[in-house]
């Protein structure tokens, strides 16, 4: 039979270096996961991708056990990474720091297609060019 | 005791994708999803300010893609989270030698067991998981009376503790965590093996004792990469050191990188998805 499902908790952390500090040690700690066990876990799955901010699933059963699955990263760190960028612009309509090409839209687009909440991969592309533009990023073809 | 800053965002319309793309470009630690808001945690000296986050949520009101939002700030100071769960730890067998017990059980050994107490707070190794477990299957082949080690990543200092009542004459334990000091003292003093075993707040290159006849590292792959080099240096010719936290799939990146260093894989053993390998120099 299926373990009963206590609850869910989303994070998002770096890869590869979960620790007991804010935001897992609380939101874990307090429906009574051990946290040591989910870093341990969490940071040998996700050693190779470097640091990459990961959103994470976790999955608390009744008697406290866990189980969790990663998603894609938010759409602006995948354009930062694309573009090789610390940051967005604090301007974004005066200040434009990168340009992003359709092309790199739709790589990252395909990435994301799994987690977003969009119908094909035109409207997927059309969401990561708002977030672009709301980082002061020019998407050019 | 350390704190952290919290920020509660909530925006409408509430898109976490969007908003936590934006906040990850601040000097934040992590982001908590809750059900129309989001609680975003930074290190108490990061400069992380509602001003910061408030000038980036203006940009995505220019832009039309929220039409408002709210920010609160508090702060949350460190503690124990797990402490919740460390209520619920039992006894555990890790094999017919060793067993692992909190203070708050009792247990009749059987000639011959060993018994190591080990309170945990917050840190890593209460003898549960399928690492150390690894580890600890493995240190009474590799423990020769009055040998040196050293245990990096030591988090309760349970394999420090180990190896000092397997026979090793001298230990030193070693973790980057303050948790982990405080509570690898505490455990070393619990199981009386203070004259043998010392826990030290340290990274691996701090560590500027002779070589040791047997390392024990069960951290992660990225790591235990990352030290290759240093963990090479700090053991004696002939000596061995003991890898864990490694998945089954990470044994051919880690033994080909070992190897190159002129370590020779001499056994591994596994248990569930880990795996742990034993390099001798």
């Amino acid at each position: 039979m299926a373990k009963k499902i206590s609850g869910y908790i989303k994070l998002q952390i770096p890869a590869g270096q979960a620790n007991p500090s804010p935001p897992v040690g609380p939101a874990l700690g307090q429906k009574g996961v051990n946290i040591m066990e989910f870093c341990k876990q969490f940071n040998a799955k996700t050693a190779d991708k470097g640091g990459l901010k990961i959103p994470v699933v976790i999955t608390v059963y009744a008697d406290k056990s866990f189980t969790f699955i990663t998603k894609t990263p938010p759409a602006a760190v995948l354009l930062m990474k694309t573009l090789n960028l610390d940051k967005g612009s604090s301007e974004p309509n005066k200040i434009k720091v990168a340009k992003v090409t359709r092309t790199q839209l739709q790589e990252i687009a395909e990435t994301k297609m799994p987690d977003l909440n969009a119908n094909d991969i035109d409207h997927a592309i059309n969401m990561i060019a708002g977030t672009a533009r709301s980082m002061g990023i020019t998407v050019v073809d | 005791m350390k704190t952290h800053k919290q920020f509660n965002i909530s925006a409408s319309p509430f898109d976490p994708d969007v908003l936590s793309g934006l906040l990850w470009q601040l000097d934040i630690e992590g982001i908590t999803e809750n059900e129309n808001s989001l609680s975003v945690y930074a290190d108490e000296k990061s400069e992380v300010s509602v001003v910061q986050i408030s000038d980036m949520l203006n940009s995505l009101k220019d832009q039309n893609m929220i039409a408002s939002f709210s920010i609160d700030e508090s702060s949350v100071e460190e503690k124990n989270w797990n402490e919740e769960w460390e209520k619920t730890i039992d006894v555990i067998e890790v094999n017919d030698k060793i067993v692992i017990k909190p203070t708050f059980r009792d247990y009749s050994p059987k000639p011959e067991q060993l018994v190591i107490t080990i309170d945990p707070k917050m840190s890593f190794g209460t003898g549960e998981h399928e690492t150390t477990k690894l580890v600890l299957n493995l240190l009474d082949k590799y423990i020769d009376k009055g040998i040196s080690v050293l245990d990096v990543g030591s988090g309760t200092g349970v394999l420090s503790i180990a190896a000092s009542l397997l026979g090793a004459e001298h230990v030193i334990g070693i973790d980057n965590d303050e948790w982990c000091l405080e509570n690898g003292l505490e455990n070393v003093e619990l199981n009386k093996v203070n004259e043998k075993v010392e826990i030290k707040l340290a990274e691996i290159y701090d560590v500027d004792e002779e070589p040791f006849d047997l390392i024990l590292a069960n951290i992660n792959k990225h790591i235990l990469v990352d030290i290759a080099d240093r963990i090479y240096q700090l053991t004696k010719n002939s000596g061995k050191a003991i890898l864990s936290g490694l998945l089954i799939e990470d044994k051919t990146d880690i033994t080909e990188l070992y190897n190159s260093k002129g370590f020779s894989l001499v056994e591994e053993e596994i248990l569930g998805e880990w795996v742990a390998l034993v390099f001798q120099k």
